[in-house]
């Protein structure tokens, strides 16, 4: 008797099962193409969590370029040019000193950094006048500290150099 | 991964205060006034012994003197 019982609400109860809705609308289509930059200096937010397009970055390990869903890593950034593509379709750059940038599996791109201005903030006669200097640094009989602080300075100039021209 | 600074016994940190010095010195007059500002640190430590203070120094110099140590040393 009980049995039987239970085998009529199955049968009742499976109908109701066949209707609840198979096509179910998913988050999917909803993901964004952007890719939600925050650059950071220690005095300044230069970008606070605004969607850009594409960002490409000087990182230790080869010059990359970041777009929305990239895999999640951090890099060392040497100092060099950060470009940053914006939604409008143009694209700004600054020299960054070195820092690190992390992508977050979210679709967040932070760059950290110790200092980081537009190209247009630069003189190329400063930069000239520092290679000469550094150049002669290097070459001279200062202390190893001297010469190996010399050296970072080069490599920072020629860089701010190739990006200027 | 063999890094020049590091081979010569500097830190990172001491790499990263170089490299953000030079940049602030290659940059036109008026930013460059107003940049160089945040390279300064006025900090100053002294050590205190049987409730008497030490001599006053600055955090500046004493951080150059250790690294110049390591430096010589490596």
């Amino acid at each position: 008797m009980n049995s039987i019982r239970i085998a009529r609400t199955a049968l009742r109860a499976r109908p109701a099962a066949i209707k609840t809705p198979l096509m179910r609308r998913g988050y999917a289509e909803a993901v964004s193409d952007k890719i939600k930059l925050s650059l950071a200096l220690p005095h300044q937010s230069v970008y606070k969590s605004q969607d850009v397009v594409q960002v490409n970055i000087p990182a230790e390990s080869g010059e990359m370029g970041v777009l929305a869903n990239h895999v999640p890593s951090i890099e060392q950034l040497k100092p060099g040019l950060v470009e940053i593509i914006e939604e409008s379709g143009g694209s700004k750059q600054f020299f960054l000193s070195g820092g690190f940038a992390t992508v977050q599996p979210n679709s967040h791109l932070s760059i950290n950094a110790v200092e980081g201005f537009p190209l247009e903030d630069f003189s190329i006669e400063a930069v000239r006048s520092q290679i000469a200097e550094a150049t002669k640094i290097v070459g001279g009989s200062g202390s190893e500290q001297d010469i190996a602080e010399a050296k970072i300075e080069l490599e920072v100039l020629e860089s701010l150099q190739a990006a200027l021209k | 991964m063999a890094f020049a600074w590091k081979a010569s016994g500097l830190t990172y940190n001491k790499y990263l205060s170089v490299a953000a010095r030079v940049v602030r010195r290659s940059l036109k007059d008026d930013k460059r006034l107003a940049a160089e500002k945040r390279g300064e640190m006025e900090l100053r430590f002294a050590k205190w012994n049987n409730g008497k203070q030490g001599e006053m120094k600055s955090v500046a110099d004493a951080n150059a003197a250790s690294i110049a140590e390591s430096t010589l040393s490596s």
